[in-house]
């Protein structure tokens, strides 16, 4: 069996895991660190640059390095408007129903945008493991609809991955968290990233991870606490900022909102905007107290789900770098009567659960299974445009149910069913997830075919649906119109497309390569000038080595390694016979050393 | 294959849910699709259908109500909230309308708690008379009876859950 990654692919950062030994560990990235800043950093010439080089480009580059991406996935512009605002990011007209993001004139939808991130995460595996990585578990939040856990499948696809599974976030971390504890008892995960916000409540048996409900939130996390402070910061100017202040006024406030996890007093400091003040720990409490409240109403919800009280809970887990909030702690201290757990790295356990679960599916572990739930009541539109449920939320996936279904008109070869994710009563409360029309059903007067409908819900949480007619037991064709999604030819082509990125990729590295070689020619060039046999060079030899040092350093800055290849070879002629005298002197110099040792 | 037949039991109301527990976990170590990633693809569809209806045939047994529901459709009976006696039609309608009061601010703390007492004791005599019922069948079906006594009780427990659905709106409405 190949090996099979665990990815984290977070709003803020992302990370790779392997179980080797039994034992799962976070892969480093190139640079050495753990996390990949979930940043990609596009460049005029094409490039693309994820983690932390784009990181750093944040506030330079706003308009085409983008970030907190997992927040628009499976979402329509009017989904998300109310953070386009504080957003730099240029919205293609055609958002609808899949935000895209104009860069550099071309579109690009969220699943593209995430293969970024996940390809970088593959190389990063690849080069930690010196093999090809081809198999993926990916995490999702457990309150992730359909259409996010489809985009996510999506991505993963486009970057050149099988996904074998995606898993919800809080029940990977369980997993790493129950893995050598052989825990017994109900816990509560308590998992508060970036951007998103899940509560589950599981029950751990002999090795089995049940899950009993889960809630949450896929639009609430530490980004919201940012623009609170942000809209502070805002409040403040007397003129509205530029998106390259916008971006300075987010990182400032996120470096103060991390220092007031430990700080009883933090500065805002935007040196763009010569902007400073100063935040208690009291102030900001009170700031963000309505958006830990938002938290709490799904905890209480899940206990409801689960038919539980705080008391029953064994365990407490915190997962997600807003955890370390200390208010947060308290507050959920508060409502469940226990010291929640913080000793595992709230950034690394998602990961290295993700990795335990892609060790159970290579076939290594059969004595640990998770059963998890679908986090939305799945439902069909009837009459009236009122939401029927067929399977509840909570249900153990893979879940299914079946409906009859019939012609109205005599003849009638079509029916459209319209399927929704909620919890609402009317449809229009609730979210549409896709259109299907049954085809090619024999004509027969209204009222006599009976369709039978088949829908099912796999162990990734997406749903599938199938239709046999019952009368002529004919399979009946189903064509499927996501809401909010990619339909399978479109993902396609994005495959076809992410070969051009292959490539560009690869010859962003030649050309870094390139540049770096240029650097260590061009230093051993100035150490040369600087050596006394240069004088023993012709005008023509010392005219060829400056021109030939002018040339490289000019084509060094362009994105064409081929280019800067010829400079660094003409470069490296033109210094050839003052290399060959530095030596000669150098070996002269030694032998002379050794005659001089030998009289002694 | 029927939800019964998946946990190898009879068609019988009294159900050891602990024992239920016991068996869907070893029944889904057995067909869940996490221990077929390498099988190939037929046996993969096969393992997804398999634990797919073990979970729907796990969710509705262990609920004392859906149990009896999903029992009632094997027969062809359906509760039908349209059907019940007058007299529960005009219960229910006064208790509305003490409720609205209720909810509308214009009655008594007192009123509002011995209106919540009132439902409470109404769930519970609902709660009884179900698991009544479904004894009174389980002991039909051990002893062998004829078809027509079957259907008798099939009908009483359509019945009683087709009256349960104003308990339930009642508790809705006062929770909400």
């Amino acid at each position: 069996m190949p090996k099979i990654v665990g990815i984290d692919l977070g709003t803020t950062n992302s990370l790779v895991a392997i179980v080797e030994d039994g034992t799962p560990r976070v892969l480093p990235g190139r640079d050495g660190s753990m996390l990949v800043p979930s940043v990609i950093y596009f460049d005029e010439g094409g490039t693309t640059f994820v983690g932390n080089p784009a990181k750093e480009k944040m506030v330079e580059r706003p308009r085409n390095t983008v970030f907190s991406i997992k927040r628009f996935m499976g979402k329509g512009t009017e989904d998300v408007r109310e953070d386009l605002p504080l957003l730099p990011f240029e919205v293609a007209p055609e958002s609808e129903h899949i935000i895209r993001l104009n860069i550099f004139g071309r579109d690009y939808t969220p699943p593209e945008l995430s293969a970024f991130i996940l390809r970088e995460l593959k190389r990063n595996a690849e080069t930690a493991l010196g093999e090809e990585i081809k198999n993926a578990v990916i995490t999702v939040p457990a309150y992730f609809n359909d259409a996010q856990r489809q985009a996510t499948k999506d991505a993963g696809r486009i970057a050149g991955l099988d996904v074998l599974r995606i898993v919800n976030e809080p029940t990977a971390a369980s997993l790493a968290y129950g893995l050598d504890k052989r825990k017994q008892g109900t816990i509560a995960v308590y998992d508060f990233g970036g951007g998103t916000f899940d509560i589950s409540i599981l029950k751990l048996k002999d090795g089995i991870f049940e899950v009993l409900s889960t809630s949450g939130d896929t639009h609430l996390g530490g980004d919201d606490i940012d623009e609170i402070l942000m809209r502070l910061v805002l409040n403040d100017l007397s003129q509205r900022p530029d998106i390259h202040q916008l971006q300075a006024i987010r990182k400032a406030v996120n470096k103060a909102k991390e220092e007031l996890s430990a700080a009883d007093r933090a500065d805002i400091t935007v040196q763009e905007l010569q902007y400073r003040r100063s935040l208690t720990r009291e102030e900001f409490n009170k700031l963000i107290d309505p958006i830990i409240e938002r938290t709490l109403r799904p905890c209480r919800q899940a206990l409801q789900d689960a038919v539980l009280n705080p008391a029953n809970i064994d365990e407490v887990v915190m997962v997600g770098g807003s955890t370390r909030i200390p208010l947060v702690r308290l507050r959920v201290q508060e409502l469940f009567g226990r010291v929640p757990h913080t000793e595992l790295n709230p950034d690394e356990v998602v990961a290295l659960g993700a990795a335990v679960q892609a060790d159970i599916l290579a076939g290594s572990r059969r004595d640990m299974l998770l059963l998890d739930v679908t986090p939305l009541s799945l439902g069909i539109e009837t009459m009236g445009g009122v939401m029927s449920k067929i399977i509840p939320r909570n249900s153990t996936i893979p879940a299914s149910a079946t409906e009859m279904f019939t012609t109205f008109i005599d003849g009638q070869t079509n029916v459209k069913i319209h399927v929704l994710q909620g919890e609402r009563e009317l449809v229009k409360d609730c979210r549409s997830l896709a259109q299907f029309d049954l085809k090619d059903i024999p004509p027969m007067p209204a009222g006599l075919p009976r369709i039978e409908v088949k829908f099912l819900i796999d162990a990734d949480g997406i749903l599938s649906v199938s239709a046999q007619e019952q009368r002529t037991n004919k399979h009946q064709s189903i064509e499927v119109k996501p809401t909010y999604g990619l339909t399978d030819e479109q993902v396609e082509q994005m495959i076809l497309e992410s070969f051009e990125y292959a490539e560009a990729d690869i010859s962003a590295r030649l050309v870094i390569e390139a540049r770096n070689e240029a650097e260590t020619v061009l230093n051993a060039t100035a150490k040369g000038i600087a050596d006394e046999q240069y004088a023993n060079l012709s005008e023509e030899e010392k005219a060829e080595i400056a021109a030939a040092s002018a040339r490289l350093r000019e084509v060094m800055r362009t994105n064409d390694h081929e280019v800067i290849r010829q400079s660094i070879e003409r470069l490296s002629n033109a210094t050839l016979h003052l290399a060959e005298l530095i030596m000669n002197a150098a070996i002269s110099k030694a032998l002379k050393d050794k005659r001089v040792r030998e009289i002694q | 294959m029927d939800y019964f037949e998946v946990f190898g039991l009879p068609r019988q109301l009294g159900i050891d849910t602990l024992a239920l527990e016991k068996t869907f976990h070893e029944l889904s170590r057995k067909y869940h699709p996490d221990y077929f990633t390498t099988a190939s693809p037929s046996e993969k569809t096969q393992a997804v259908r398999m634990t797919a209806l073990l979970n729907d045939a796990y969710r509705t047994l262990r609920h004392p109500v859906r149990r009896v529901e999903y029992l009632l459709s094997l027969y062809g009976f359906k509760p039908d909230s349209s059907k019940v006696p007058q007299a529960l039609l005009m219960e229910v309608f006064e208790i509305n309308e003490r409720l609205e009061e209720v909810k509308g601010g214009t009655a008594s703390v007192e009123e509002a708690d011995s209106l919540r007492a009132l439902i409470k004791e109404k769930r519970k005599r609902f709660d009884a008379e179900l698991q009544q019922a479904s004894l009174e069948w389980d002991e039909l079906v051990k002893s062998g009876q004829p078809e027509a006594k079957l259907n008798e009780q099939l009908a009483r427990l359509t019945e009683i859950l087709s009256e349960s659905s104003y308990i339930r709106n009642l508790e809705r409405d006062l929770g909400g």
